[in-house]
């Protein structure tokens, strides 16, 4: 009973934490299909960014975090703005962001590295203490990180579902094209796609930063999960995804509890493969057909 | 004598290399409905793309309103009043006829103006109505078309360009569509249509013209194409 509590827990605070970068990287992909290989940068930006704000420029947390995730959209935005618009509609655009994505992340992980060097810094924004669930202890740290992590998602989703930017986001990922011909300027809502993405990143980076600790690689581990939980959900389903962030949170909780840490991630390799086996599209993909 | 409303001047263009359209020039005035008519492949749907901003010109210019809008945006060619209803209709096929509808909405003035263009649109083509909620997979493509028509219908455009509206229908469906056209010249939008079945627009088109390989080869009203048997039989297959 106690494991069982235990594994929930510590899979939803997982989940939680993956889901924002899932999307994230699915918002981009859906809308652009491209793949932003400097997701784990901007997390690991977002945990730093919070840290100075804190912890340098002495503010509080609220304030912390909203400089934080304006920072994160507005380096979205840079990165669409500066390099990936350049590279777009050209033959093998695709490889190419790959390519400028990765060196965006490496460049930003260095400069962070420079700036507050490679050793791990804790977190001054992470929230102590927490309550027993049985004989379960639960960090309010993780109450907190679940609870925000689902706010930001169920605003999310609000926002794709029913505002006109949220509509036209999804109008893109559906048929370019058409978008085009109802009025869309697509290259605005690309910037928007980046800037939510960036945003999302970046609060999605000081929570995970409040249960490891700040490090120039911070992000490479979520990133990483984050790519296999939007393979397995079907690339560009931004709904899918969420289920599909707190499914694996919640298996890789449970391989650590049964076989052990080091399994975790081996297991969650191995259940991708047979995922696409099984399903080429993803849980929750579809062939697209669209286009004249 | 106001001008026409939409103007092509000598438009060429092309995919790469290949070039499709050789210098197209006509008019299409306010309150008329003007045809394309012409083979497979000839360049009717890269027209329409030009004039809605999809395709850049290589070559020639296009007005609307007196004004140039080749080269213009295709964002900013809708918030002028061009709407263009495209072939396959090109819905958006996971969200529901509402949420197609207000895609249609998108510009400013039409998303202020939404509601009172739901109701008219719904007046139009009740079938939208029942369908409201139901993903756009899920429909008829007789439904299809009309929903096509409908997102058209809600940026509240001058001038409509509509691209094989009767393309894989049933006759019956497509007469249904047809009158739904017809409607919309009663009240006086202007519409550049492009059909291949040259019967269909024998009641509604002011003008037809002809497109073959990338020229205008004829061009005269409805009454002269059907007196013109080598037309009829030449391009049309009679
Ligand atoms: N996106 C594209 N890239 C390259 N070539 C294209 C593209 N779209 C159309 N073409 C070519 O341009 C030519 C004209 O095509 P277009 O679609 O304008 O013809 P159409 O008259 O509308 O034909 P249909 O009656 O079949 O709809 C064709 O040879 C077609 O293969
Ligand atoms: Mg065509």
């Amino acid at each position: 009973m106690d494991t069982t509590t235990q594994i929930i827990i510590s899979g939803l605070t997982l989940g939680a934490m993956y889901a924002i970068s899932t999307v994230s990287l699915s918002l981009i992909w859906g809308a652009l299909n491209v793949l932003n290989m400097a997701q784990g940068a901007l997390l690991t930006l977002g945990g730093y960014a919070a840290y100075t704000a804190s912890a340098a420029l002495g503010l509080n947390a609220p304030l912390a975090i909203l400089l934080t995730v304006a920072a994160g959209g507005l380096f979205g935005v840079a990165m669409y703005a500066l390099v990936v618009r350049h590279m777009l509609d050209r033959e093998g655009f695709e490889v190419n962001v790959i390519i400028a994505t990765i060196g965006i992340g490496m460049v930003l992980e260095a400069g962070l590295q420079k700036l507050y060097g490679a050793y791990p810094i804790r977190q001054p924004l992470t929230v102590e203490g927490g309550f027993f669930l049985g004989n379960v202890y639960v960090p309010y740290n993780s109450v907190i990180i679940v609870l925000t992590s689902a706010a930001l998602m169920l605003v999310l989703a609000a926002v794709l579902a029913r505002t006109r930017m949220g509509r036209a986001i999804r109008a893109i990922s559906q048929n370019r094209d058409a978008a085009r011909l109802m009025g869309v300027p697509v290259e605005l809502v690309y910037a928007q796609v980046f800037a939510l993405a960036g945003g999302l990143s970046a609060a999605s980076g000081i929570m995970l930063s409040t249960i490891t600790t700040l490090a120039p690689t911070m992000g490479y581990d979520p990133m990483l999960k984050a790519f296999i939980i939007c393979v397995v959900a079907g690339l560009g389903n931004v709904m899918g995804a969420l289920y599909a962030a707190f499914l694996l949170g919640l298996f890789e909780s449970t391989v650590q509890f049964a076989l052990g840490v080091r399994f975790a991630f081996i297991s969650m390799l191995v259940l991708v493969i047979a995922v696409l086996i099984w399903r080429p599209y993803g849980l929750f993909g579809r062939t697209r057909v669209t286009k004249l | 004598m106001t001008a026409p409303l939409l103007q092509l001047r000598d438009v060429e263009a092309g995919y790469g290399g290949q070039r499709v359209l050789r210098g197209i020039s006509f008019d299409v005035p306010a309150g008329q409905v003007v045809t394309l008519i012409g083979p497979n492949g000839h360049g009717k749907t890269t027209l329409l793309r030009c004039v809605s901003g999809l395709v850049r010109l290589g070559a020639g210019e296009i007005l609307f309103a007196d004004e140039p809008i080749s080269g213009a945006r295709a964002h900013r060619i809708v918030e002028k009043g061009v709407v263009h209803i495209p072939q396959g209709d090109l819905l958006f096929t996971d969200m529901s006829v509402y949420d197609n509808l207000m895609m249609g909405a998108y510009p400013k003035a039409a998303y202020a103006a939404a509601p009172q263009r739901l109701a008219e649109v719904f007046s139009l083509l009740p079938r939208l109505q029942e369908r409201r909620s139901q993903i756009v997979a899920s429909l008829s493509g007789g439904e299809r078309r009309m929903l096509a028509i409908g997102r058209g219908l809600m940026a509240n455009g001058k001038l409509l360009l509509i691209d094989e509206p009767s393309l894989g229908l049933a006759p019956l469906v497509i007469d249904q569509i047809y009158e739904v056209i017809g409607n919309l010249k009663r009240h006086g939008m202007a519409i550049l249509l492009v059909e291949e079945n040259a019967s269909r627009i024998i009641g509604i088109a002011d003008h037809v013209h002809l497109l073959d390989d990338g020229k205008i080869v004829w061009n005269g009203t409805p009454a002269e194409m059907e007196e013109n048997e080598d037309i009829l039989t030449t391009y049309l297959g009679g």
